[in-house]
């Protein structure tokens, strides 16, 4: 479903992404995890479209990355990490716009929009009465999901989707993204909630440097280190492990 | 591939084609503005119709101006039609084409939808060509009527008029469009940024200048009849206000060759405009696009100290209090990195720069006057000064609003109780940036051009205004840096404030140039002076007094 080969980017001298090459099968939830500047969010904006890649390549759903973009972009969906919406729009307004750019039909994108707001406990008059700028941040979230699946991609790039989310939301959104998987959609899920990953994905890729550190199942990486939990080893390995010292001595310096 | 959703209706209406969707979207952008502070949506149809109303209200006012053309030629009230067209369009397009073509935020909703740069570029593009032309037709409202009452037009001049009006917004808006991909595809990435902004910033100044300088040549000439274009008047034909006006005279005045050749450059070089920012170079939009995705900063040099932080170190910058200093850097750091508000302040306060140096030039010994004629040459000197006085309150006008304005409520969390110390900051970095080098440059030039020292004395009654008008927003609750959204559509807002500016200046300067040849200009400096210090510890009071205003 998802193809890399030593798809790599820089910016000027400075490589974020180092000849990253990976497979990722349909179905698959695969969590995407790295420490900041890692190069997670510059991978993900390559694989959906918004930024070419210095070198390497790219096919997903069997659509070349460089010569079929919008073929690409067609069969995904990405939530990204800004959760920016257009504010001054009403939520319908957000969601109709991009439900016209996919091609979906009005009367079908309503009937969509409401399945979706059943989902999120929403109401229909919380989407017509109110400007995006006045939704609270998860319920821009929410807004910003629906928009990611309403054209029901085959492949889903999700860069920190909780963010915001209230904890029934949050469970019901891992509950749907399992189901999602079920029915043969890929979901490549980028998160620092290390647990919540550990619980939902099915493999983690691990990176930093742009280079690729680790690929596997969650348990079998844990038990293959002795580390305990996803947590501990994300830590070994991007260097983290000092942290917990660092922040007792950081925060000594509060003392008055 | 994938199932589709459970039991999906019929479809009664199809979806409409992607760029209607995306025309709709940008218009709808435009006019309610990207945030949605300070906009509720029970009133929002009706504010920004009112709001839209009123900006067309004001263009077409000040169209009016074209009346003094009743009984007149074709082609002087021609050239001066398009160029107002070509100020007001160019400071609109230069001012709103940085927003519209090129968003960060917007990067994040739509580069990942199946939508291809080309239909991007058309969709934001034609959104730009329609509020021009509203904005144009309101200008050339009046003058579309004026140009049958002229000696030598009739009913054909509305028509052509319309035509050659439509090719100079499409010129325009094509000037802009091209700056910004010649410097993408001759610059490359790193130098983007700065260079769009530079050269959007030029644009906006050639239009101002253009526009400007043309109608007042025409007028420079007109007491030797040279009212059209020939062998004398050749540089006409360097000014785009001129072809398009000579396409209105060739058609409604039945011009000779010159107004045909006029013409003809003026097509040519609108079709070769939009031949190679809307097809040759279109390819080069989704780059730019792409590249508002990236960020990237040049490492600084280790050890080297940015000169706003040496700066802040000296006095009286060292004088102020914390909180000011702050502000100065904020704002002055702005004013100077950041696209989108150079885009906003430069382009806007180009027409004050520009105005002065008409005037002084207009009025140094040409247009039948005596260049010592102290009414004259001191108006020049007396108006511009009145005139870059206020660049205070436009620029702090314009400073106000930012695309990161949602990062201006840390000045709400922090421990101050209202905006004072942060308005008098902004206020500075302005007055020390823009306000004061503008007096200075232009006494210069005055001092160099006539050697006349009454007309740099003529200055001191405008650079008295300065500390007062730079205090007038912060004492009106409005000088807080970046802490508004941008909204494109108050720009009519400023027209206004830009027209109430020019008749203050006026009145300024002809009270000054009065007490000059009565004798009596030192005593109406003292009394400007005697004025202006209770007014300006006044408006010091009222701004310290100000507190944070509610966010809606």
């Amino acid at each position: 479903m998802i193809s890399l080969k030593q798809l790599t980017k820089r910016f000027g001298s400075q490589i974020a992404v180092d000849s990253l090459s990976l497979e990722i099968p349909a179905g698959q939830i695969v969590g995407f995890l790295g420490p900041n500047g890692a190069g997670k969010s510059t991978t993900l904006k390559m694989l959906t479209g918004m930024i070419e890649p210095t070198g390497g390549s790219a096919t997903i759903c069997g659509f070349d990355l460089l010569t079929q973009a919008v073929e690409v972009k067609r069969n995904v969906g990405f939530v990204p990490e800004s959760g920016a919406v257009f504010e001054s729009l009403t939520g319908l307004e957000y969601l109709e716009m991009i439900a016209a750019l996919y091609g979906i039909p009005q009367d079908a994108a309503r009937i969509r929009i409401r399945q979706f707001l059943t989902f999120f406990d929403l109401s229909f008059e919380t989407l017509t009465d109110k400007l995006l700028g006045a939704y609270s941040k998860g319920m821009r979230r929410k807004v910003v999901i629906t928009a990611a699946l309403l054209h029901n991609p085959s492949v889903v790039f999700f860069d920190e989707p909780l963010d915001g989310l209230d904890a029934n939301a949050a469970v019901g959104f891992k509950a749907l993204i399992q189901t999602l998987a079920r029915e043969g959609k890929t979901i490549v899920y980028s998160s620092h909630i290390l647990d919540v990953v550990e619980r939902v994905c099915d493999r983690v890729i691990i990176i930093d440097k742009g280079k690729l550190l680790l690929d596997g199942k969650p348990d079998e990486l844990v038990a293959a280190h002795n580390s305990g939990t996803l947590e501990h080893l994300f830590t070994q390995l991007t260097g983290g492990a000092e942290l917990e010292r660092r922040a007792e001595d950081f925060a000594k310096t509060f003392r008055s | 591939m994938n199932p589709a959703p459970a039991a999906l209706p019929p479809v009664v209406h199809p979806a409409p084609p992607q760029t209607a969707t995306l025309r709709r979207l940008f218009l709808t952008l435009f006019l309610r503005g990207r945030s949605s502070r300070g906009l509720r949506l029970k009133t929002a149809p009706n504010s920004v119709g009112r709001k839209l109303a009123l900006a067309l209200l004001f263009y077409t006012l000040f169209g009016m101006v074209s009346l003094s053309f009743i009984g007149k030629q074709v082609f002087p009230l021609a050239v001066s039609l398009h160029s107002l067209t070509f100020v007001f369009l160019g400071m609109f397009i230069s001012s709103s084409a940085g927003e519209v073509l090129f968003n960060k935020e917007e990067a994040d909703i739509l580069m990942h939808r199946p939508v291809s740069a080309r239909d991007l570029l058309w969709s934001k593009i034609r959104v730009l060509l329609q509020i021009s032309f509203w904005l144009a037709g309101a200008l050339n409202l009046v003058g579309l009527f004026v140009g049958i009452y002229t000696t030598d037009g009739g009913i054909l001049f509305p028509l052509i008029h319309i035509v050659s009006t439509i090719l100079e917004a499409l010129f325009c808006t094509g000037c802009i469009v091209l700056a910004y991909q010649l410097c993408l595809r001759w610059f490359g990435r790193e130098r983007l940024d700065g260079l769009m902004t530079t050269a959007q910033v030029f644009v906006a100044v050639g239009a101002v200048l253009s526009g400007q300088i043309l109608p007042r040549l025409m007028l420079r000439f007109s007491a030797e009849g040279l009212l059209t274009f020939g062998p004398k008047t050749w540089w006409i034909a360097l000014f785009p206000p001129g072809w398009f006006a000579g396409l209105d005279n060739a058609v409604a005045a039945q011009g000779g060759p010159g107004s045909w050749l006029l013409a003809g450059i003026g097509l040519i070089a609108t079709a070769l405009v939009l031949w190679l920012a809307f097809g040759k170079l279109a390819e080069n939009y989704n780059t730019g696009l792409q590249l508002m995705g990236e960020t990237v900063s040049r490492p600084r040099p280790t050890g080297k100290r940015r000169w706003l932080e040496i700066l802040a170190s000296l006095p009286p910058l060292k004088w102020f209090s914390p909180v000011s200093r702050a502000g100065f850097i904020l704002t002055a750091a702005y004013m100077f990195r950041d696209r989108d508000v150079k885009l906003r302040v430069f382009p806007g306060i180009a027409p004050m720069f520009v105005m002065p140096f008409v005037f002084m030039f207009q009025n140094s010994g040409h247009n039948g006057q005596s260049p010592n004629d102290p009414f004259s040459a001191g108006f020049g000197a007396a108006f511009s000064a009145g005139f870059l006085a206020c660049i205070p309150l436009i620029v702090l006008d314009l400073v106000q609003y930012s695309q990161h304005w949602q990062a201006s409520d840390i000045f709400r969390a922090a421990p101050m109780a209202g905006p004072a110390q942060l308005c008098h900051g902004a206020r500075r970095a302005v007055l020390y940036f823009i306000a004061i080098p503008a007096f200075l440059i232009l006494g210069t030039i005055v001092w160099f051009i006539h050697h006349n020292i009454a007309e740099v004395a003529l200055f001191l009654p405008g650079m008295i205004l300065i500390p007062i008008v730079a205090l007038v927003p912060g004492a009106l609750g409005r000088g807080v840096p970046l802490c508004l959204p941008n909204e494109e559509a108050k720009s009519a807002g400023r027209g206004l404030k830009m027209m109430g500016v020019m008749i203050l200046s006026v009145l300024l300067s002809l009270v000054a140039i009065w007490a000059y040849q009565s004798g009596w200009f030192w005593w109406f400096l003292l009394a400007e002076i005697a004025l202006a210090v209770p007014v300006y510890l006044a408006l010091r009071a009222k701004t310290s007094r100000q507190r944070w205003r509610s966010i809606d």
